[in-house]
């Protein structure tokens, strides 16, 4: 169909282009806790799960490239959209309150930007911290001993609690954004309307939990 | 003044068929030459825009809303009727014929009647084709049910909310003609006065309700869908807006005004609660299919319904009338409330109330069954009156609710003005003395979509039609009449708001032109409304100014027209010395308090023609011949 | 027993000028009266006093025509679910409350006059396509076409939308997703409506922008406060049609 508009700046094509990187980051995180969860088993496991990852290396390069071009579209459209929702209301109500009944506003739906621009710098901080952090050498492989550099790091509290925070934005970012992704995809209908949004709820406590117990873990054991 | 109705000759059957090729027609080139003016978006009005706007003529479509979806048929909740007889229980055409004009008391143009119940059925077919959800049932085929004691299933309906469903799709085909380019659509408009040059309409004054600026605007033929003036008795199931403003103005131009008396009283109806009260919500007529009607037979019985034993209670409808019971027609109904209420029997704060009760229903069909049925109206009766129907009978009273009268019009719905034609409630319309459950929709939407569409053609393509601008001088007369009495509403800086006189106006003639009407009260009414109209002039408030929004100054124009038309509604039931329909004589009743019909003097149309402000208006009379449906006496022992 | 109120409502001259909240007292309300009525009465005070009314838009008050609509207490349509503010009552109330009245708020719904908003753009938005391409005189017989009761009532819960402007009110983005996507499903569900379907969504939604709505956030404000219920799911099927329109079809 012609229209007048290109589709990822309606704001129907916006939502939906927001939504489908959200999920994709949202099964990036899947797979990320899936292979982290390795740390719970030992650093054998946990530093060949990340060589063997390292050893995919033009594919991996191309994954990681696809992955920053997801966030990047995620947060650029975001941010558009933020602005144009802005221009929308010049006027502010000196009172609003959530409406009551059906509504799904929360804390989670409400801060959805601000988590998010949090999101953007934790991930920055998190990339520096493991990905470009201290480089040691395992002895006996003579590979990357990753476990060690996690586990001195999360041997710090400080770390540890800013990690589990932020951890608990995800999460919340989640909360919202697994079910809001759904219905803007219109993955939703009336009949389980209600339970994608209780499911999208489930799925965040479930990967940011999974994610949170991680540090804790690291710093109780070693 | 010699009223000729137009109607074609021949067998009935036949007459709307011929008259539409007897038609004269416009050349599909020509029509984006003319330009019709349409006043109103109600079903009417919208549906005319539509229809007219398809044909390719320049339609220029006004309304008094912000949005053309918002005209009162919005509110209509029962349905609509059509011929259809999908049910196979006996309908046709001819028995749609026959139950309006025996429902209406033989007060119709038969010709008229029968033209709506040959479109009715293809009202049906139009608006599902539009996308109208009408009910349906799990074959997927449409539903049906009975409504208002008819004995034939024909009434289509869409929840209760079928005057909703039906303007929604009025204005969607109006829209796309928007959209397309042939309709231009005025909202926030009010009409204040018809432009007549060289005797024919060619024009209208609007005013512009956002910025005050009075407009002038010219075309070819005026249609005015402005509704009825329900609103005269100050509380009705009326929207607060709806008004009698466009046609009284026209009426002044010249249109004659017909059976104004004919006014509708629905029974069913949320009781007054107190003196702050603005309008008077509608219960569906369908609760009376298992609601049971009563009043304490001891006027001073201080006890709550509930505790009221069955043989201290009087059922008073069941009793007067054995065979129909609770489901007397509107009129009736109506009727036999006041009359008990009169006795003092009425119940509630205001003794204005009669119970409608459901505990047999309830105890016969089971809470679920009632509550499936009638579970919304059971609602929107608790939201309002905190009361429980589940629990306590519902108190209901009549209210005013629609008008019969109107703008008279010829078979082609043309006024006593040349090119000014009228539609739905507005003009006086094909019910007679009362209107039927159902049938207002259909006459609406009848008019619009088919009837104006072939006659309107017949008036463009037969009446030579002189070009003519807003620069005429007829215009610039017209602007400065309506300027003037906005002016005059100004500079009164009195004391009453336009409101409190509305209410005294609205009690006045709700005591002396309601439901039981007789000589001497329509007399004092005739005595008070013009003090009270001389009382507007001289003590009405309305601040703030001419030239921007100004609701209280649009109100009290509206108020100001009514303190005039209600001296003819008044003048009118006084000179129609009988009772019929809506039209209720005290003088004229049979031994048992039923309405007494007199065909040899008053089967006719009353036609009153604007003499000045104060002045006696002038009675002409169109006869209404009955050849296919013989007149008789409507009993519903 | 009647209520003695504060209510402080926005004054607003007209579109140019700035507007404020102005302090009222409501004196003498009965529980009984609705909250329009409530206005009538504070209005007959004002109109006595040589003063200018509030204006406020209303008409069938009885819920069904969608012209009255403002902020009570920063909810639109006050805190009854399923109501129109002219249905919502003082009984709702306490003596002694302080109300807070503002108009709808949008750039797309600049105001007119004190409570009083524009909201023509929702008819833009139907003109663009909210409607099924069919002359008069072309109708098949109804019963031509069945459909199926379940469709049917999805369509109606759709078409059961009054227009009020609400949804857009309660969004934190005024976003008039809801209003769009009820008028889309009511008529791309019905078989009447598919030989359009597309054309209308992507007709409809490019105007719904034009408007300078904001988008989507799927919090389900616009549910909640909707007199007619209409369920944001409504919107997945927008963004499906849409989605369908714009990628699939031709």
């Amino acid at each position: 169909m012609p229209s007048r508009l290109s589709f990822f700046s309606s704001t129907v094509g916006s939502k939906i282009l927001i939504g489908l990187t959200g999920l994709l980051l949202f099964g990036f995180l899947i797979g990320h806790l899936a292979g982290n969860l390795t740390l719970l088993v030992g650093a054998e496991s946990f530093n060949s799960y990340a060589h063997k990852l390292e050893g995919l290396v033009p594919v991996l390069y191309l994954a990681e490239v696809g992955l920053v071009a997801i966030f990047v579209l995620h947060v650029v459209r975001t941010l558009l959209n933020v602005w144009r929702n802005t221009v929308a209301r010049p006027t502010r109500y000196s009172d609003k309150r959530r409406a009551y009944h059906t509504s799904r506003k929360s804390w989670s739906s409400t801060t959805m930007p601000l988590t998010g621009l949090f999101i953007l710098a934790f991930v920055v901080l998190h990339i520096r911290t493991f990905k470009f952090g201290a480089f040691y050498r395992d002895p006996t492989t003579g590979e990357r001993d990753l476990f060690r550099l996690v586990a001195e790091v999360y041997q710090n509290p400080l770390y540890v609690g800013f990690y589990v925070a932020a951890m608990i934005l995800i999460g919340m970012h989640l909360n919202h954004g697994i079910s809001s992704a759904a219905q803007s995809l219109g993955l939703s209908n009336q009949r389980y309307g209600r339970g994608l949004v209780l499911g999208g709820r489930m799925l965040a406590v479930v990967i940011a939990g999974g994610f949170a117990v991680l540090p804790l873990y690291m710093y109780v054991a070693y | 003044m010699q009223l000729d109705g137009k109607v074609p000759g021949g067998p009935i059957e036949s007459r709307w068929e011929r008259h539409k090729f007897e038609s004269k027609l416009v050349n599909p080139a020509n029509r984006r030459k003319l330009t019709v003016l349409v006043i109103g978006t109600g079903l009417a009005g919208a549906s005319a825009s539509a229809a007219l706007g398809e044909l390719g003529y320049n339609v220029l479509t006004f309304c008094i809303h912000d949005s053309p979806r918002r005209a009162h048929s919005i509110a209509a909740q029962g349905g609509i009727n059509a011929a259809k007889n999908y049910r196979n229980d006996g309908d046709s055409v001819y028995r749609l014929f026959y139950d309006t004009v025996k429902g209406g008391d033989y007060r119709a143009r038969e010709s008229n009647v029968y033209r709506l119940a040959q479109v009715s059925a293809d009202i049906i077919d139009q608006c599902v084709a539009q996308g109208v959800p009408f009910a349906r049932e799990y074959g997927g085929l449409l539903d049906n049910r009975s409504f208002g004691g008819a004995q034939v299933s024909r009434t289509f309906y869409a929840r209760g909310q079928t005057g909703q469903q039906l303007l929604i799709g009025a204005y969607q085909s109006m829209m796309r003609q928007v959209d397309a380019g042939t309709v231009k659509l005025f909202p926030q408009r009010e009409m204040l006065d018809v432009v007549m040059v060289e005797g024919q309409a060619r024009g209208v004054i609007m005013r512009n309700l956002v910025t005050g600026e009075l407009e002038k605007w010219a075309g070819d033929a005026v249609l005015l869908a402005t509704g009825g003036y329900g609103t005269v008795y100050y509380l009705s199931t009326n929207a607060v807006n709806s008004n009698v403003t466009a046609a009284w103005r026209a009426h002044k131009r010249g249109a004659l005004f017909a059976n104004p008396c004919f006014t509708q009283i629905h029974p069913t109806c949320i009781p007054v609660s107190g003196d702050h009260q603005s309008k008077l919500t509608l219960m569906s007529e369908s609760l009376r299919n298992d609601g049971r009607v009563w009043v304490p037979k001891d006027a001073r019985d201080p006890r709550p319904p509930q505790q009221i034993p069955e043989p201290e209670r009087d059922y008073y409808l069941e009793r007067r009338y054995p065979s129909f019971g609770n489901l007397v027609p509107r009129d009736v109904a109506s009727r036999a409330a006041k009359l008990v209420c009169d006795e003092g029997l009425g119940v509630g704060d205001t003794g204005l109330a009669v119970y409608l009760d459901f505990a047999d229903s309830i105890g016969r069909l089971g809470k679920d069954v009632i509550k499936q049925r009638y579970g919304n109206l059971f609602d929107m009766y608790q939201k309002i009156t905190d009361d429980n129907p589940y629990q306590v009978p519902m108190r209901i009273f009549p209210a005013v609710h629609y008008t019969m009268g109107g703008l008279w019009v010829d078979y082609n719905l043309m006024s006593t003005i040349p090119g000014l034609h009228v539609l739905g409630e507005a003009n006086f319309s094909d019910h007679g003395a009362n209107r039927l459950g159902a049938s207002a929709l259909m006459q609406g939407l009848a008019d619009g979509y088919f009837v104006i569409p072939n006659t309107l053609s017949h008036y463009l393509a037969g009446t030579s039609l002189p070009k003519v601008t807003a620069e005429h001088d007829a215009f610039a007369e017209a602007a400065s009449n309506a300027q003037g009495q906005i002016t005059r509403l100004l500079t009164v800086r009195g004391q009453k708001t336009p409101r409190e006189l509305h209410r005294q106006l609205g009690r006045l003639v709700w005591d002396y032109v309601g439901m039981s009407r007789t000589a001497e009260g329509l007399r004092t009414a005739l005595t008070e409304i013009p003090r009270l109209r001389e009382e507007f002039w001289h003590n009405v408030s309305v601040p703030g100014e001419a030239n921007n929004m100004n609701k209280n100054l649009e109100y009290a124009g509206r108020v100001a027209d009514y303190l005039e038309f209600a001296e003819l509604l008044a003048r009118d039931a006084l000179e129609r010395e009988e009772s019929c329909g809506g039209h209720f004589r005290e003088e004229f009743q049979t031994p048992d308090n039923e309405a007494q019909r007199d065909d040899l003097q008053f089967a006719h149309a009353a036609a009153w023609e604007f003499t000045g402000v104060g002045q006696a208006p002038v009675r002409h009379v169109e006869p209404l011949q009955f050849d296919y449906v013989k007149p008789s006496q409507r009993s519903y022992k | 027993m009647s209520m003695n109120l504060t209510l402080r409502i926005w004054r607003q001259a007209n579109p140019g000028t700035p507007g404020r909240l102005v302090e009222y007292a409501a004196q003498g309300i009965s529980p009984d009266m609705s909250f329009l009525e409530m206005l009538d009465v504070v209005n007959e005070q004002l109109i006595r006093k040589g003063e200018e009314p509030v204006a406020f838009d209303s008409d069938c008050r009885e819920g069904i025509c969608g012209t009255c609509g403002c902020m009570v207490n920063g909810v639109a349509h006050g805190p009854d679910a399923a109501a129109t503010v002219c249905q919502l009552h003082m009984r709702r109330f306490k003596n002694g409350d302080t109300i807070t009245i503002e108009p709808w708020r949008a750039a797309a719904f600049p105001v007119v006059k004190d409570l009083v908003v524009d909201r023509s753009a929702l008819d833009r938005i139907v003109r663009a396509g909210g409607y099924i391409s069919m002359n008069v005189g072309a109708a098949p017989d109804a019963n031509a076409m069945p459909v199926a009761k379940g469709l049917a009532d999805e369509a109606f819960d759709a078409a059961a939308c009054i227009q009020c402007g609400a949804c857009v009110a309660a969004c934190k983005n005024a976003s008039a997703a809801l209003f769009t996507a009820a008028k889309i499903s009511h008529l791309n569900l019905l078989p009447q409506g598919q030989a359009e379907r597309g054309r209308r969504a992507v007709a409809m939604v490019d105007q719904m922008d034009v408007e300078g709505f904001g988008a989507c956030s799927n919090e389900g404000e616009c549910e909640a406060v909707c007199p007619k219920e209409i369920s944001i799911s409504n919107i997945a099927r927008m963004n499906r049609e849409y989605l369908r329109a714009r990628l699939v079809a031709r």
